[in-house]
């Protein structure tokens, strides 16, 4: 299964949620899954900001911003166009 | 015997809206030393004998930091609460995934109460402006709760809401906590998040229509080139206010304070009382009252800025330069705010939801070159810097120099954050940045202009005390033994004498050690006690003659220079010592830095006076 990171989504770019990194600490995990990032829910690319600012993301109904020290050890599976 | 409700909810869920409602704006709002959540209280008119409680929004009931502690372990003493006969569950429809994690967890833990929930299915106009139509009933059911549509901004869904509440809860049976063994075998929190997520799937709002328009408002306010020029408009704007949009108040504030001395003091009678009374009552009292408008103004607006729902994008965009400092982007408006004064930015830092981060932003704030800095900045740039000008006319350097040490005053506040979060213990234990986005929506004005009035009385009623405390055994020290006839030979002055060794490595003699200490005060004090040292009225007004006096007294641009950089770094301020002490929760942060940070300046200064007296000419 081809895995890439959040972090690297570009505006638009829809994938599902394969699991986090090992170096994730267990707070952030805890904190990303009451939120609404568990395994195999959809998550949509919205904005790439410039200069490295926090990219926008949407899970269910909701928009979060997520920063790279994050973002990075979210593992998606990228889906196709339409899927 | 009186009944509470409990009002819990997450984040960005409509719950203050609603608690206000139900409250009629009349609150107490308790708080917790060292943390920024609060709890309010308030009756509910609809309801004789009914108190509601509103607890801080929350994603869940598991703590990552100690604020979150405080207001999970405050929520479980509710529930065990007797008076408690009800817990309202406010739910953003629009979003509602995120709500129903909550939602379950406080179903589970009030059923092993025995306490009543009822779910607010809030934000219901939102649907409607839609099209968009639920089936609650069925959310009820599978809740096992009564679901209230309701909108509490319009008022839709009140009348059942109150209903409710008024009937006597169906008596309910404590549910017993699982049995260990069934613990081990079966994660409740996974459980919790499958269930929320299918209860989601099946009763939620379908599609993305929801969110497109914020999505259109973001791609302007988050794009490159347009966001950051709206940014630097807003903040402006803000900053504008804080400065000059407060004056006016500030000014009144003064004068009211100086016109009730005007007319109290002369009935007196001249004599100690009279003085104690105009010096150090009034001056006292006014060095913190003419705070009250900026902190009123500031709060004012940063709750703007949160209901507008801007304030998260205005964190996403501040963010990634702060983060280099081991700040956050929300730790952007706290220090804009302390260029104008540090207390409002010590107030506005609570809007930081990372312990950790917040402290490095206290750190950060009183090194910002705040108002105070001011008339001592101006003052001592008139005496040594020369009103030459470079590049054709275009660079004047007395106006050079006050930029100069306005940049050296943020850059220096970054570098100590950023030292201090790379030595910091509890990298590892903080809240993540991962921030929700909430809708744009239009701010309701009355609840926050109560919030903005609470925040000022909270300083007035917590910081006063110690200030006014500090003023009057100031004001005693520089009293006697002559009846404030010299200052020169008060006991202040003594002390100053005695500590002038201090100050001869910054080429300083007595004189401007008294300055300094009265400076403690407040930084500006120190212009008016030199004026008083050397015999000139009103040098705040006009400082030509003080220049000329602190010229005569041989003071040299090293020893100028040296003390710009004790100003720039010392923290001289007791009011922000003693509002730090009171958001912190303890004296210690606040000692710590007065002690760091004096020494900083002080070894700053001498290198400074030195370095420049080592120059030839």
């Amino acid at each position: 299964m081809h895995t890439v990171p959040l972090w690297t989504l570009n505006k638009g770019q829809r994938a599902a949620i394969r699991g986090f990194a090992d170096v994730l600490p267990d707070s952030y995990r805890q904190r990303l899954t009451e939120m609404g990032f568990h395994g195999g829910e959809i998550v949509t690319c919205l904005l790439r900001p410039a200069f490295g600012a926090p990219r926008v993301y949407r899970v269910s109904n909701t928009v979060y911003s997520l920063d790279e020290d994050v973002a990075a050890h979210v593992m998606m599976q990228p889906l196709e166009a339409g899927a | 015997m009186n009944r509470r409700v409990m009002l819990v909810g997450s984040p960005n869920c409509g719950k203050t809206l609603l608690f206000n409602r139900l409250t009629g704006l009349k609150q107490k709002v308790a708080n917790f030393p060292g943390i920024t959540i609060e709890l309010a209280h308030g009756p509910m008119p609809a309801i004789p004998g009914v108190t509601l409680t509103d607890y801080p929004g929350s994603y869940s009931l598991r703590a990552l930091s100690a604020d979150e502690t405080v207001a999970v372990e405050q929520f479980h003493a509710g529930l065990a609460s007797p008076e408690v006969s009800h817990v309202v569950c406010v739910i953003d429809v629009t979003r509602m995934e995120k709500s129903l994690y909550l939602t379950l967890q406080v179903i589970r833990h009030a059923r092993r109460k025995g306490k009543h929930v009822i779910v607010v299915a809030n934000m219901m106009d939102v649907l409607d402006s839609h099209n968009v139509e639920l089936d609650l009933d069925g959310l009820a059911g599978e809740l096992d709760a009564p679901v209230v549509p309701l909108s509490a901004r319009t008022g839709r869904g009140m009348p059942e809401l109150l209903d409710r509440l008024r009937e006597d809860p169906p008596r309910q049976v404590p549910e017993p906590a699982p049995a260990p063994e069934i613990r081990i075998e079966i994660n409740p929190e996974l459980l919790i998040q499958q269930q929320a997520h299918r209860l989601a799937g099946k009763y939620g709002p379908r599609g993305d229509m929801l969110v497109r328009s914020q999505n259109r408002m973001d791609a302007f306010f988050l794009h490159s080139w347009f966001g950051g020029l709206a940014f630097f408009a807003i903040m402006y704007l803000l900053f504008q206010s804080i400065f000059t949009g407060a004056a006016p108040a500030m000014d009144a504030v003064e004068a009211g304070l100086g016109a009730i001395a005007g007319w109290l003091v002369p009935l007196i009678g001249p004599g100690m009382a009279a003085d104690f009374t105009s010096d150090a009552i009034f001056s006292g009292v006014g060095a913190f009252l003419v705070f009250v408008p900026q902190i009123f103004v500031l709060t004012l607006i940063v709750g703007l800025l949160e209901d507008s729902g801007y304030m998260a994008r205005a964190a996403l965009i501040c963010h990634r330069p702060l983060r280099f400092f081991g700040l956050t982007g929300k730790s952007f408006i706290p220090m804009l705010s302390g260029v104008a004064c540090a207390i409002p930015g010590v107030y506005a830092a609570r809007a930081i939801d990372s312990p950790r981060r917040r402290r490095l932003t206290y750190m950060a704030i009183p090194l910002m070159p705040c108002s105070a800095r001011l008339p001592v900045y101006a003052l001592l740039i008139a005496a040594f810097i020369p009103q030459t000008t470079a590049m054709a006319g275009l660079v004047g350097m007395q106006g050079l120099a006050m930029f100069a040490l306005y940049f050296f005053g943020l850059l220096f506040g970054l570098l100590v954050a950023g030292l201090a979060s790379r030595r910091d213990a509890e990298a590892d234990a903080d809240v993540p940045f991962i921030l929700e986005m909430p809708a744009y929506r239009m701010p309701a004005l009355m609840p926050l202009v109560q919030k903005s009035a609470h925040r000022c009385m909270h300083f007035v009623t917590k910081a006063g005390g110690v200030i006014l405390s500090v003023t009057v055994v100031v004001w005693i020290l520089g009293y006697f033994p002559n009846g404030g006839t010299d200052l020169g030979t008060s006991w202040l002055a003594g002390i100053g004498r005695i500590i002038e060794p201090v100050f001869a490595p910054l080429g300083l003699d007595w004189r401007y050690g008294v300055a300094i200490l009265t400076s403690f005060l407040a930084r500006e004090v120190f212009v008016g006690t030199l004026g008083t040292i050397f015999g000139i009225e009103f040098a705040e007004q006009n400082m030509v003659p003080l220049v000329e006096r602190i010229h005569s007294s041989g003071m040299d641009l090293a020893s100028g220079a040296a003390l710009l950089v004790f100003f720039s770094v010392a923290l001289m301020c007791v009011s922000t010592m003693a509002i730090l002490a009171r958001e912190s929760g303890s004296w210690k942060l606040p000692a710590k830095m007065f002690a760091v940070y004096g020494m900083a300046g002080y070894v700053g200064a001498i290198i400074v006076y030195q370095g420049i007296s080592l120059l030839p000419g």
